[in-house]
């Protein structure tokens, strides 16, 4: 019987032939990656030392850390969180990334997607860097275990596979297609799983694209996602990565929980209503609302791509006067890309407040809302106060659409915009 | 070590699929850091005298997906805080199970619950059988086994206890 990407990953990193869903396995993470927050990191550290008595981590190359929340810092607590972080890197040998931008998407830009690699983090979102045939999985506090053990332990997970088919029109983005998987198959239809995607349409997609629907697993439920990396995405990552490992690939009789196929052909832009992820609907339902703020950014979407979309809604119209766009490339390394050919200017010209990479606006720390607002989002999230006030709300749309919403000061249809 | 029995009666049945846990807190109070005040607000949109109620032991029911958004944990802390030693429920948002789990705090899924119990009735999560008890209303219920790393940190009261037990374990193999 054959295996998927995600068993033929763990079985490599547990050091065995074979793994099968359901086997509780020790496994070794070739890399163990972080951002500095609090709860976390500082716990982390803390605990090393006085639980276990470990000063250092004992291969310094399997860990990288990231600074990307609380930047910049706004107050000398913040500040005292990056300094730890910092000095614990130091004294590690262990990298501490800072002002590059935001770590999911730079840990691809670094080489940590490297295809056939075991990935841990304590945040989900890290599923993103299945786009290389990496498979990452956000453990939450568990990442203990990887900074004071060699190998952690694991129940190898089922995999639920996706085929998308058809081509998107214009206007409409991998962003909505993720949000249409959620409203097709249900907020838990891959709970527990590796959400494996693939089809025609993920072919035709570019690599950003894909980040997009792997950056978002987690709400459906799965542990994270993966794709089959095709030359494109190894062309990317070989170029980058930091291990000699070989690429896997599912095989063609591997073991599914279950197989779906969606066409996407005939998507529409849509919306997530607050205040859940599973609240998905046609944009069509909402247009008209009046919105005071648009964020375009975070890791799932904010890269090139998405820059260039909205600068094209954006072309020849201004933000609403009143209206905040605050706009956020993912990493540094897009943001001078969109920089060099123009896209920022575009943006800037419009009336778009542009900023350096942080996570900052997609968890309310800076650009945040007061009762009684609302805001078009690219970030990951819609639930109650996470962008400010817990009287706030926030629809979820993609990248077009917060620009044709940004022009209207209403949630705006970006199609038109788009036309001719 | 076998996990003991939870038993206690339940305190609230979260009918809500894909709960959000930091309703049971609130939003405006997610940063709250003193258990007692957390306490003190947990539930108050549910029922103003939860607190005053809830007895050590007692257990909360959850519908599918019980946890799914983005959860922090003070909710949960505020529950254990008023003596809450457990959440039964359909089924459970990955990441919640795996935070609350890493603060040895018993998870337990068990498909059919939502309509075997009402609240205040009295339940029994019996590990061993791997069955969920209403002593109220004597029926059972099966309930899913833990992987064996969960079953282990439950049986440890958490992650640091569990990875000790690793090492004792790890130095005499």
């Amino acid at each position: 019987m054959g295996q998927t990407i995600a068993e033929k990953i763990l079985a490599r990193a547990a050091g065995r032939d074979r793994v099968s869903a359901g086997e509780d396995i020790r496994v070794k993470p070739d890399y163990v990656i972080a951002y500095d927050f609090p709860g976390y990191t500082d716990v982390i550290f803390r605990q090393m030392k006085e639980e276990f008595g470990i000063d250092r981590v004992a291969e310094p190359d399997r860990f990288a850390l990231f600074i990307d929340h609380m930047v910049p810092a706004t107050t000398p607590a913040e500040e005292d969180l990056h300094k730890i972080t910092r000095e614990w890197g130091a004294r590690n040998d262990v990298p501490v990334y800072e002002n590059v931008g935001i770590g999911h998407q730079v840990a691809a830009e670094l080489g940590y997607a490297t295809p056939g690699a075991f990935v841990v983090h304590f945040d989900g979102h890290i599923s993103q860097l299945g786009t290389f045939g990496t498979l990452a999985i956000g453990v939450r506090r568990h990442l203990l275990e990887a900074f004071v053990k060699e190998y952690i332990k694991l129940k190898v997970p089922q995999t639920t596979r996706i085929d998308l088919t058809g081509r998107l029109s214009p206007g409409v983005t991998s962003r909505d297609v993720f949000h249409h998987i959620v409203r097709t198959l249900g907020p838990s239809a891959c709970r527990f799983h590796v959400l494996e995607l693939g089809g025609d349409a993920v072919a035709d997609m570019s690599l950003e694209a894909r980040q997009t629907i792997n950056c978002l697993a987690m709400f459906t439920g799965a542990v994270t996602a993966i794709m089959n990396p095709d030359d494109k995405a190894l062309a990317y990552a070989r170029a980058r990565q930091r291990k000699d490992l070989e690429p896997v690939f599912s095989d063609p009789d591997a073991q599914y929980a279950a197989r779906h196929r969606i066409d996407i052909s005939d998507l529409e832009p849509v919306v997530v209503i607050p205040p859940s992820p599973a609240n998905t609907r046609d944009l069509s339902t909402v247009t008209g609302t009046e919105v005071h703020v648009g964020y375009l950014g975070s890791c799932a979407s904010g890269r090139v791509e998405d820059l260039r979309l909205a600068a094209d809604v954006l072309e020849g119209h201004r933000v609403k006067p009143g209206f905040k766009l605050y706009v956020v490339p993912t990493s540094k390394e897009i943001m001078s890309q969109a920089a060099s050919e123009g896209t920022l200017s575009r943006l800037i010209d419009a009336g778009a407040f542009v900023t350096s990479s942080s996570c900052d606006y997609c968890f309310g720390r800076m650009g945040v809302m007061t009762a009684g607002q609302r805001a078009v989002s690219t970030g990951t999230l819609n639930v109650r106060g996470r962008m400010g006030s817990p009287d706030s709300e926030i629809f979820i749309v993609n990248a077009a659409a917060v620009a044709a919403s940004a022009i209207e000061g209403r949630i705006a249809d970006p199609r038109p915009y788009l036309e001719g | 070590m076998a996990l003991a029995n939870l038993r206690g009666r339940v305190a609230w049945v979260f009918d809500e699929p894909d709960f959000d846990v930091d309703q049971i807190v609130g939003v405006k109070n997610i940063k709250i850091k003193d258990v007692d005040e957390l306490a003190r607000v947990a539930m108050s949109e549910y029922d103003p005298d939860f607190a005053g109620q809830v007895r050590p032991g007692d257990l909360l029911v959850g519908n599918l997906n019980f946890g799914y958004g983005h959860p922090h944990y003070p909710p949960m802390i505020a529950m254990r805080h008023l003596g809450v030693a457990g959440v039964v429920a359909e089924s459970f948002s990955p990441g919640y199970w795996r935070g609350e789990i890493a603060m040895g705090f018993p998870q337990v899924a068990c498909p059919g619950i939502l309509t075997a119990v009402g609240r205040w009735d009295e339940i029994e999560v019996d590990w061993s059988a791997g069955v969920l008890h209403n002593h109220t209303r004597s029926t059972q219920l099966p309930i899913e086994p833990l992987s064996e790393s969960d079953r282990q940190m439950l049986e440890a009261g958490g992650l640091v206890g569990y990875l000790h037990a690793r090492d004792r374990q790890e130095s005499t193999s």
